[in-house]
């Protein structure tokens, strides 16, 4: 069987079993919704300030939804007696890395989106004339969370600690990520050029092509045992 | 400027205490570590003066 | 072995107080509480060079799964965070006095902080998994990713913290440095380093000790 099919069996099964379930969507779903209550609630009525932070706001909850729901990537198999079966995958058990990968990234872009269009409702913010550029800027960042949270999933998912751990993990090691995608949303959203936040994207781009070229690479060396 | 000698006695100082501490922590997790090893060779070792004294030790001494 | 170490780096500590107190000038500036830089400084770079050696065992676990690099690895991390805080807390210090703040979400102190955080995780995971194989792969992969991230630390925050904002925050120990300075510096690096390098030595030691126990 080959590599790239081996990965999309692991990527089709994940979005089969979230489909079916919608446990891990409507959760994150409602867990983003919650976040924007309390942002506004938090930040205040004053609509200056609440446009100047938006660029964070949005950022801060796809982050927290993604710790939240990537920190869920691997329970399926723990819980339901399949790690062994992982552990036991014939070939380059990186093709369950780039499954996970891709489903991960797959829902968390459903779940950006419909926060994105709740935000823009909510904050009255016009997105159209930068869609675009920001629907790169929210893959580029997601596939960077993405990557790194499928890696450190795989690694916690073992440990009894795994809910305290795995964010412990994951968000110092986002944080260029972070910087990134909020700077160059600020940009976009301030219709600045994107040409003046150039290294914004080279500096996401090349997190993305660290991030997942490790994973790639250990992903094998975690499901060892 | 004044030379705040307070603020470079509590830096170099705060280096001694965290430096000196680690040390410490070392130096201890050795000694429990020699205690173990210390241990576990006494207990292999087969105990002497115990509540049993095993009569063919006693008999052959007078002999020698 | 170790102890010689051990008894080198107390002469060289010595010997670094003695240049950075007694050689070293008073500052123009800033006056005497810039000599807390020949302790700031070489601790950061102590650091570094201690999670590079981290990152070079790491990869070598991987690669030929020999425990005594895994040991080396986890003893090089766990130092290289020890002199980070050490160089977290002076610059603190430091920054009192002179800038009038405890703390800035300036570029280096920030970035400095990340990397601190992150290896902090690392012994934390080491602590968390129970299965000492496993823990050595886990805490191996995780080293590798702090290192690498290690330059988009540092890019990610100088730029956050330059481009819209005129550098204009006293850097300590900025500029051209007077030779005599450097070479203090210099003389208190090595001084830190072989100390880094004892408390390495030694902790590895204590963690073959370790594995030997629990065998």
């Amino acid at each position: 069987m080959s590599y790239a099919r081996r990965a999309l069996i692991v990527a089709w099964k994940d979005l089969v079993v979230e489909r079916r379930s919608k446990e891990t969507l409507n959760a994150l779903l409602f867990f983003s919704l919650a976040l924007l209550f309390v942002f506004q609630f938090t930040l205040g009525p004053d609509r200056e300030r609440l446009a100047a932070v938006l660029p964070g706001v949005l950022w801060l909850g796809f982050i927290l939804s993604g710790v939240l729901g990537l920190g869920r990537t691997f329970l399926v198999e723990r819980d339901n007696d399949c790690w062994e079966a992982l552990l036991l995958a014939p070939g380059d058990k990186s093709a369950v890395y780039v499954g996970k990968l891709a489903a991960s990234l797959a829902l968390m872009l459903v779940v950006e989106a419909i926060v994105l269009a709740l935000f823009t409702l909510f904050f009255n913010v016009d997105l159209w004339p930068v869609l675009p550029g920001l629907a790169l800027v929210i893959v580029l960042g997601t596939l960077g969370i993405a990557a790194v949270g499928a890696l450190f999933a795989a690694m916690t998912a073992q440990v009894r600690t795994r809910e305290l751990l795995f964010p412990v993990l994951l968000l110092p090691v986002l944080v260029p990520v972070l910087l990134g995608t909020v700077k160059a949303t600020e940009a976009l959203l301030l219709r600045e050029p994107l040409t003046s936040v150039a290294h914004w994207w080279q500096l996401l781009v090349a997190a993305d092509v660290v991030y997942v070229v490790v994973g790639l690479l250990t992903f094998d060396v975690i499901l060892e045992g | 400027m004044p030379d705040n000698w307070g603020f470079v006695a509590a830096a170099y100082g705060l280096a001694a205490v965290v430096f000196g501490g680690y040390w410490r922590r070392l130096v201890r997790k050795e000694r429990e570590l020699t205690a173990l090893r210390a241990d576990r060779a006494n207990r292999s070792r087969p105990p002497s003066g115990t509540a049993h004294p095993r009569p063919d030790a006693g008999w052959r001494a007078p002999l020698q | 072995m170790v102890t010689v170490l051990g008894w080198l780096a107390a002469l060289a500590i010595v010997v670094g107080l003695a240049t950075g107190f007694g050689m070293a000038p008073r500052e123009v500036t800033q006056g005497n509480v810039q000599r807390i830089m020949y302790l700031h400084v070489p601790a950061v770079w102590v650091a570094y060079l201690a999670f590079t050696v981290g990152f070079v065992a790491s990869v070598v676990y991987l690669a030929r799964r020999r425990e005594a690099a895994d040991r080396l690895a986890h003893a090089a991390c766990e130092v290289g965070t020890v002199f980070l805080g050490v160089n977290i807390a002076t610059g603190a210090i430091w920054g009192k006095p002179t800038w009038g703040t405890w703390w800035t979400w300036d570029a280096r102190l920030t970035s400095v902080a990340v990397v601190f955080v992150m290896f902090l995780a690392y012994l934390l995971l080491r602590q968390a998994v129970e299965d000492r194989e496993r823990g050595a792969r886990y805490a191996a992969v995780l080293a590798i990713v702090a290192a690498l991230n290690i330059p988009l630390v540092h890019f990610s925050v100088y730029w956050w913290r330059t481009l819209h904002q005129p550098p204009s925050l006293l850097k300590p120990g900025a500029s051209a440095m007077p030779p005599i300075i450097l070479a203090a510096l210099l003389v208190n690096f090595g001084a830190l380093a072989i100390l880094g390098a004892y408390f390495i030595a030694r902790r590895a030691r204590v963690l073959a000790g370790e594995a030997e126990a629990m065998a």
